[in-house]
């Protein structure tokens, strides 16, 4: 009867005897009044194997005061819940979207970053997805043309689209009808087609939708492109020859950030966006002299949209030149001190309740690649200015910070890489 | 040669040994130096003459050859092993136990062993007294590792469990959405679950799997495990094995439970799991051997891989017979999956690392030419290739008179193979001519399909990584790839930075590596960002954790590279800071060889990583194991037990060559033991009060008291 040493967990049992005479069950039963495991849930090891229950003791040779070692607790053993859990991936895409708290991507068609990106742009409005969807599949009005309706169908397609799917869209149909409208998108150069200006593509496409969406006879709004994205000016137009001054007012859809030698910031190119010359005629004077027009904003939209002037004309090479030069921006925009006295009165009362503007950004800008030098060309912001809603809101606060928080999910970054023909490689991101 | 030998004694005795030993070595006679050697000189004549072996390419085995005899005269014992360790001449080590009949050297060298991850079996006539031969035999099967580790831990205030939001600190970025908090991803969860396994590596306890169970339902660990999918569950079983790591006693009581599971893939994790509590111990009842064995047979294949590969990360490098006999029924059964015997040869390649085991070799290469296996199509084959060279890892030469059995395999297998055996069998060595010979394979502008070109990279790595020059050099021509190579060669060149540096985040291949991954090709991004885990495995490394975090928001879309960041972030953290993969220790002279075993099967799975990482093979990432050596160095008195000294770490100064007794380390800081290193950290007593058993401060290293201290106060 050799005694042998059990070391079980961190617990050493000295003296165990065991009876050889009889089968190793016994011997279980014996460390089962030790250490509460039941028998058919011990392992014990002997050098290099497991002890069986009908094991004979003595071809196993052990020796006396050998230390055996045992596994094995008495605790329950791990068992599925009923239940499983729901996986994001095994749901339907539909629901996935949801669950993903962002939109798809869009593929690049071969230098359709343009587009692309304000597609995205746009997308990411609310407002203008909600008067969309209600517009009508065959209700064109007569004094909208065929063309623009098909683009304004497309656009609310691909929207519907974008929000439906996980995986990237291809936007085909969209660019199609695209082209039909603005011939111009669809230049083709060595065989492939050209890069395009965004905010070329921008301004139409805004038009069209205002054009569409103001004669749709079932949008509540008359004019819901205007009101979301529509600026008030009103210019003082003075001539310093004459002494000459009037007044006029304006709608326009974006800012000019004009940049030039002396603008480092977004604020100091609107600034400059705001003050031009023009040349007419005078009628004290009997010819046309300079006028200096200095505009200021009267009025806010929802969404403000800047645009960054980096394209230049140089006369010398008859070329399009593009002004690289690095222009900082705010993450929250005030443009307070661009307003007209008007407006300003308006604003004061919300301004001295909240900190806020806490302003919106979709900031779309366009990542250029050549091989690892990234530089950064954005050419239209949109601000959403915590406007006129939060005068009547009492709670304009709370309003501020919920708008932050639902619109942090459209500032996810969106990555779509494509290639386009040749070595240059294009990536954009909508933040 | 009279004047030689007038020179060189003068050169000796007036602090020149440079200048003798480069003497000697033009006429060839190196072995004079015995002659002029004395107490005064010999430190400095073998380190230069252990450096300059490096650069020499035949006679270096010659050169320390005359270091180990020195060493071994002037009583410098842990030096001689470790050149012992270094020749790979392994039967060296019984003459230096002979010489050193003191118990307390005895058990230094038995750390150094321990630490280089040898397994030695000390019979009778080695040591005379049983209990002493015991604790001898204790220290070798690094039984008290976890002890020391979590000592350290202690020491450090890092025993409070991370979870993986911790690690991720997802609220540091901006703007990020929150959706998606109503469901689980599996995905994501899986994520977590190697997330958690590696920061919460050896520490017992982590904030998902070994949450104490509430009430009876099996508790949240349970939950947590089935909140994962399928084989997911493999890895989520075995990050148990992760966090228990080395505590075997207590570590298998607690995965035990989950053989009993009726889920397959539960009890192959668990069987994973057993492995890998066992990584680098060996446990007096071989609970490793016992419990897997009988799970080898098995119907299911997920299960015998769990044990298969149990069994190879247990008994990494131990040659142990028993896992021989249990593993080959496997490669001769021709109905076997090819994953299987995938991994079986991985595990077999692991068992007998560098042993040059002919036997092993002909019956892979014979599953290998089992034609309907052949097609490398299949990615699993890059394993079964790699078991076989891993058994010639570092043998240099003795691969060209056993490795000749290539017969029958197709040209694309021959040439992957060939690669990888070259690369296999001079890891380490920096030899400059296989070097040259990679790079050569490197050149060439072959379609996606030359797979051995992605093999040629690593191999670079692992033949270059063996000191600083060489290293760096590879740096450099890594770039060159970088810029000329095709797809299949820039896919590779991240993961051999990785290997490069691993653990030692060097800001210059952070900043190739974060350019990397934002390459235009999806591979090298997915590489690029293993390949930043890896380079700062272990170090908290802030540079890497906030570009990585970055990386997490910029990729939220992309579920593939999302699950490579989350990958990475965890490796960043390994063992919260305090564990490091190098594979190189002893200051950068001694590789071991299961842990660059372990790493370079990973690298090659990660060659194909859609169908590896990113497919149901995922807990090839526990490999990693293998590699995983807490960065420490723990001082302990005359009975093993801790001992607080003061010590000053700084960056470690090369003093090879230079007059005098120059500091050897820079900008140090004094601290009291346990301390940890950073790589290129050198570690230095700031008292006299002991005197240090082993020149090199790494891991445990026994002080004994200095007889002639005195106190001045």
């Amino acid at each position: 009867m050799p005694t042998v040493s059990v070391k079980w967990q961190k617990e050493l049992f000295p003296a165990v005897e065991i009876d050889t005479s009889q089968a190793p069950y016994v011997f279980k039963c014996q460390l089962y009044d030790l250490t509460g495991v039941p028998p058919e849930r011990q392992k014990i090891m002997v050098k290099g194997g497991l002890l069986k229950d009908d094991a004979d003791w003595s071809t196993l040779g052990v020796k006396e005061g050998q230390k055996l070692m045992m596994m094995g607790t008495a605790d329950e053993i791990v068992k599925a819940p009923e239940k499983g859990p729901v996986f994001v991936e095994d749901l339907p895409e539909e629901e996935q979207v949801v669950t993903m708290g962002h939109t798809a991507g869009l593929f690049n068609l071969g230098n359709t970053c343009y587009m692309n990106s304000t597609i995205q742009c746009l997308h990411s409005v609310p407002e203008l997805k909600s008067t969309l969807i209600k517009y009508p599949q065959s209700g064109r009005s007569n004094d909208l043309d065929q063309s623009s309706h098909l683009l304004t169908v497309a656009t609310r397609d691909l929207f519907n689209e974008l929000d439906r799917n996980v995986k990237p869209v291809a936007p085909m149909q969209f660019w199609m009808v695209l082209r039909k409208k603005y011939p111009q998108f669809g230049q083709l150069h060595n065989g492939s087609f050209m890069q395009q200006d965004a905010e070329e593509c921008w301004t139409q496409l805004l038009y069209t939708l205002s054009q569409s969406l103001r004669s749709s006879s079932s949008s509540e709004n008359p004019d819901t492109v205007k009101a979301l994205f529509g600026i008030e000016l009103v210019s003082r137009v003075h001539c310093e020859e004459s002494g000459e001054e009037s007044s006029e007012a304006e709608s326009v859809y974006a800012l000019k950030c004009h940049i030039s030698h002396e603008v480092n910031h977004l604020h100091e190119g609107l600034k400059h966006g705001l003050k031009s010359e023009l040349e007419k005629a005078s009628p004290s004077l009997g010819r046309s002299a300079i006028y200096l027009k200095d505009s200021r904003i009267n009025g806010l939209p929802r969404y403000l949209t800047i645009q960054f002037v980096r394209f230049f004309w140089k006369r010398e090479s008859n070329q399009k030149a593009k002004i690289l030069r690095k222009v900082d921006y705010p993450l929250e925009l005030d443009v307070y001190d661009l307003c007209s006295e008007d407006l300003r009165k308006q604003l004061e009362a919300p301004r001295q309740v909240c900190t806020l503007p806490s302003a919106l950004m979709n900031l779309s800008c366009s990542l250029y690649f050549i091989g690892h030098l990234p530089f950064l060309f954005a050419w239209s912001f949109q601000f959403q200015h915590p406007n006129y809603k939060i005068l009547r809101d009492e709670e304009g606060r709370k309003l501020g910070l919920k708008t932050s928080d639902k619109s942090s999910g459209s500032m996810d970054t969106a990555v779509k890489k494509a290639c386009c023909r040749g070595i240059i490689k294009w990536r954009w991101r909508i933040i | 040669m009279v004047p030689v030998h007038q020179i060189v004694a003068f050169y000796m005795k007036h602090n020149a040994e440079p200048e003798a030993v480069d003497l000697l070595t033009e006429v060839e006679d190196i072995d004079t130096l015995l002659e002029h050697v004395d107490s005064s000189n010999y430190r400095r004549m073998c380190l230069y003459l252990t450096t300059v072996a490096r650069y020499l390419p035949d006679i270096d085995a010659y050169f320390l050859n005359v270091a180990y005899k020195t060493y071994l005269e002037f009583e410098e014992y842990p030096s001689a092993l470790r050149i012992a360790l270094f020749l790979d001449g392994l039967e060296n080590w019984e003459d230096i136990f002979m010489f050193c009949d003191d118990l307390l050297r005895r058990k230094q060298l038995c750390y150094i062993l321990a630490r280089h991850g040898v397994h030695i079996e000390l019979k009778k006539g080695d040591v005379a007294d049983d209990v002493d031969r015991l604790v001898l035999q204790d220290i070798i099967n690094n039984a008290k590792l976890s002890e020391g580790y979590l000592t350290l831990a202690r020491d450090v205030d890092v025993m409070d469990p991370k979870s993986p939001e911790d690690v991720y600190k997802a609220y540091l970025l901006y703007g990020r959405a929150n959706a998606g908090a109503s469901f689980d991803s599996a995905r994501e969860n899986l994520a977590a679950t190697f997330v958690n396994a590696f920061v919460n590596a050896g520490f017992g306890q982590d904030m998902l799997m070994t949450v104490p169970s509430e009430a009876s339902s099996g508790g949240s660990s349970g939950n947590w495990l089935f909140k994962h999918k399928e084989h997911a569950k493999i890895s989520a079983a075995a990050s148990l094995g992760m966090i228990r790591l080395w505590d075997v006693d207590s570590g298998l009581a607690q995965i035990e439970k989950y053989l009993h599971s009726n889920d397959n893939h539960v009890i192959a994790g668990a069987l994973l799991g057993v492995g890998i509590v066992n990584c680098s111990i060996k446990h007096f009842c071989e609970p490793a051997l016992g419990l897997l064995g009988d799970y080898i047979d098995k119907e299911d294949s997920t299960i015998r891989i769990g044990a298969i590969m149990g069994l190879g990360l247990a008994y990494a490098g131990t040659q142990n017979e028993h896992v021989r006999r249990t593993l080959i029924p496997i490669l001769e059964d021709e109905k076997a999956p090819l994953d299987v015997i995938a991994f079986t040869a991985i595990s077999l390649g692991l068992v007998f690392v560098g042993s040059c085991n002919v036997g092993i070799a002909d019956i892979i290469v014979d599953a290998l030419s089992d034609p309907s296996r052949s097609a490398l199509g299949e990615p699993l084959i890059r394993l079964l290739l790699l078991g076989l060279c891993l058994l010639y890892l570092g043998k240099k030469d003795d691969v060209d008179s056993t490795g000749a059995a290539k017969v029958g395999f197709n040209q694309k297998i021959k040439k992957y193979y060939d690669i990888t055996l070259l690369s296999c069998a001079y890891a380490g060595t920096g030899d400059v001519l296989k070097v040259q010979h990679l790079m050569g394979q490197c050149e060439q502008h072959l379609s996606r399909d030359a797979i051995h070109q992605g093999a040629a990279v690593l191999g670079l790595a692992m033949v270059a990584m063996a000191e600083d020059l060489g290293l760096e050099m590879e740096l450099r021509s890594m770039e060159h790839l970088l810029q000329y190579g095709e797809q299949n060669i820039r896919k590779a060149v991240p993961l051999a930075l990785g290997l490069l540096c691993i653990s030692n985040p060097k800001v210059k291949v952070i900043d190739t590596l974060s350019r990397l991954s934002h390459d235009t090709d999806i591979e090298v991004i997915m590489s690029a960002i293993i390949a930043l885990g890896l380079i700062g495995a272990g170090t908290n490394n802030a540079r890497i954790a906030v570009m990585l975090r970055g990386l997490s928001s910029y990729y939220c879309r992309e579920a593939n590279l999302l699950f490579c960041v989350r990958i990475a972030q965890g490796l960043v953290h390994l063992g919260k800071g305090l564990l490091t993969l190098a594979p190189y220790h002893s200051e950068h002279l001694l590789l071991s060889r299961t842990a660059m075993a372990g790493i370079i099967t990973l690298l090659h799975a990660c060659l194909d990583m859609e169908a590896t990482i990113l497919g149901k093979y995922h807990y090839v990432l526990y490999f990693l194991v293998l590699a995983m050596q807490p960065r420490m160095l723990m001082t302990v008195d005359e009975n093993l037990k801790p001992l607080l000294v003061p010590v000053r770490v700084g960056q470690a100064v090369d003093v090879v060559g230079k007059a005098g007794q120059p500091k050897t380390i820079t900008g140090f800081q004094t601290q009291l033991t346990p301390v940890i290193l950073a790589a290129g950290d050198r570690a230095e007593l700031a008292t006299k009060k002991y005197i240090p058993l082993s020149p090199i401060l790494e891991g445990f290293v026994i002080l004994k008291e200095n007889p002639d201290y005195r106190d001045d106060h």
